[in-house]
């Protein structure tokens, strides 16, 4: 399975020259014969929208740019992030980012932890998400999160116990402190994370952050895959715009998961019983 | 587009009253140009703080234009104002014969930040915060020179439309000329704001409050009836101008930078 990561840079706020960058960004994929190209978070759009965010939101199902979208996509699968508002939620709008397989919508993913201290406002322009749902794809089940997610544990378990083997991270992770030797300081808690959860969960781990600076934050990049034994497979460069290829072969979750049967052993009922009585506050 | 004039008076005079007194100060400047903002701004504050504690600053280049000077002159008079006249053609005229240009933006800039360095200066002088004038219209397409008109301590004016500001000088008895004259930047004579906008105050604030206040796109404020080159001439200002309504952008590299997430309050530690 050839995965490509489009470490790119969006124009904020300008949904037209976006879609243009993942027309072109498609066919650069689609040329190297890659199986899955994965946006940014937020890709259509870039990141820090503010009040744009209501005005740059889409209807996956009617808007124009999917329609182009779901054409170009002929051939391999496609992540793509958007704002996303629906008729049947008018005014509430999601940070989200869709699975098209052949140019079909299989899958959105709604941010469920926005972020929202110290430079980050999200919850202040938009809705959050309240589900994390493994799905079908043509390499089995995988799972989708959207930056912040990633951080939470529980979204990984979530995924784990619903039966994913990919999980996949699409991102706008800006970057902080330079003491370091390459990349931002804060990319490290990016990297050990996913090699944490690739190891725990027997997963491949692919992340795609975005590039770029807006009003002055730098987006951190180093895109990164790990396989299911927690291997770091490729990594895109540091802060600038790359376009990463690499292979992975699905088979090594089987593989990951006969050595270490974390999967095999794992007893979600346990973990639900607890949550209960956590979340009841009935104290033992 | 409707406001209750006595009760705006209210808020804008308390909110001088306060920001001066969080800074820990007792006196305001603010400079006058013989228009109906300035002179809206300085009955607020000669209202809020009493005249005595009002500095006009009349900065005309040479003996300015029109008859904005005398207009200036004899409201800061009827107010009692601590009233100083300034004349910036010096400063203008020596930097120019350098520097010579036959761009009248560029004199008009010039003029406008040689002005606002006088303030400056002066409000060190005097211990007083500067009172910004520009209003709602002219902030939403950048219609002011940036480190210019723009600049000051604080802005009582910024959130009311020129249609609105000119409904409160009359609530506030601004002299009849000031009120019905043609607004001006004063940057070169003759200049109108309504000719170089190409569009008059009225026509421009009714769709700025449909896109701003009413948040409607330029498609819904189009089928209300509005020329579409007019409305779409207008987004496009508010979106070139935004430079013009925030702080610069500072390149973010460590774990707390200003602006990101180094946030405080204006209002810290008044």
């Amino acid at each position: 399975m050839k995965i490509a990561l489009a470490q790119i840079s969006p124009v904020l706020g300008d949904v037209a020259r976006n879609l243009d960058l993942h027309l072109e960004t498609i066919e650069k994929a689609r040329r190297a014969k890659a199986d899955l190209l994965v946006f940014p978070e937020l890709s259509l759009t870039g990141y820090r929208l503010r009040d744009l965010a209501a005005e740059t939101a889409r209807d996956p199902r009617s808007s124009r740019e999917f329609k182009a979208l779901r054409a170009a996509g002929r051939g391999l699968s496609v992540i793509v992030g958007f704002v996303e508002e629906s008729p049947e939620e008018p005014g509430l709008f999601y940070n989200s980012a869709a699975f098209l397989v052949q140019g079909e919508i299989t899958h959105i993913h709604r941010k469920i932890f926005l972020p929202n201290s110290g430079m980050f406002e999200e919850l202040r322009f938009f809705a959050r998400g309240r589900t994390v749902r493994a799905f079908e794809t043509p390499w089995g089940r995988a799972g989708l999160l959207i930056c912040r997610d990633f951080l939470h544990l529980n979204a990984h378990y979530l995924l784990f116990a619903g039966g994913a083997g990919i999980s996949i991270t699409v991102s706008a992770a800006p970057g902080r402190g330079v003491a370091g030797e390459d990349g931002f300081a804060t990319s490290r808690m990016w990297e050990v994370t996913g090699e944490a959860v690739a190891r725990l969960t027997t997963s491949v781990v692919i992340y795609c952050n975005r590039s770029g600076f807006e009003d002055g934050a730098a987006f951190a990049g180093g895109s990164f895959i790990f396989d299911p034994f927690g291997n770091l497979v490729a990594r895109a460069r540091y802060v600038e715009s790359d376009f990463l290829l690499a292979e992975i072969d699905p088979a090594d979750i089987r593989r990951a998961r006969r050595a270490m049967t974390f999967k095999r052993d794992d007893r979600p009922e346990v973990t639900l019983a607890n949550l209960e009585r956590i979340i009841h506050r009935d104290e033992d | 587009m409707k406001i209750n004039p006595a009760f705006v008076e209210k808020i804008l005079t308390s909110f001088i009253r306060e920001e001066m007194g969080k800074a820990g100060f007792k006196k305001g400047i603010l400079g006058l140009s013989g228009g109906v903002d300035s002179a809206v701004c300085a009955i607020l504050a000669a209202r809020a703080l009493g005249p005595k504690n009002v500095i006009a600053l009349i900065m005309p280049y040479g003996k300015g234009f029109g008859s904005d000077l005398d207009d200036a002159r004899r409201l800061s008079k009827f107010l009692k104002l601590d009233t100083r006249t300034i004349d910036i053609s010096p400063m203008v005229d020596a930097y120019f014969k350098k520097h010579p240009t036959d761009k009248l933006v560029l004199k008009g800039n010039k003029m406008a930040r040689e002005r606002m360095s006088i303030l400056y200066d002066w409000s060190a002088r005097e211990k007083s915060l500067i009172l910004g004038t520009s209003n709602k219209s002219e902030l939403l397409i950048g219609y002011g020179t940036l480190h210019g008109d723009l600049a000051c301590a604080f802005n009582p004016l910024g959130d009311l439309y020129k249609t609105q500001v000119r409904a409160l000088a009359t609530h506030l008895g601004v002299p009849e000329p000031i009120r019905t004259k043609a607004p001006s930047a004063c940057l070169w004579p003759g200049q109108t704001d309504e000719s170089e906008i190409g569009l008059t105050y009225a026509e421009l604030d009714e769709i700025l409050e449909r896109l701003v206040d009413g948040r409607e796109s330029e498609d819904e404020v189009v089928a209300r009836g509005y020329p579409r080159s007019r409305v779409a001439r207008i987004a496009r200002l508010i979106r070139k101008s935004e430079f013009k309504r925030q702080m610069p952008p500072i390149a973010k590299i460590s774990a707390r930078t200003i602006g990101h997430d180094f946030l405080y309050p204006y209002d810290w530690n008044k």
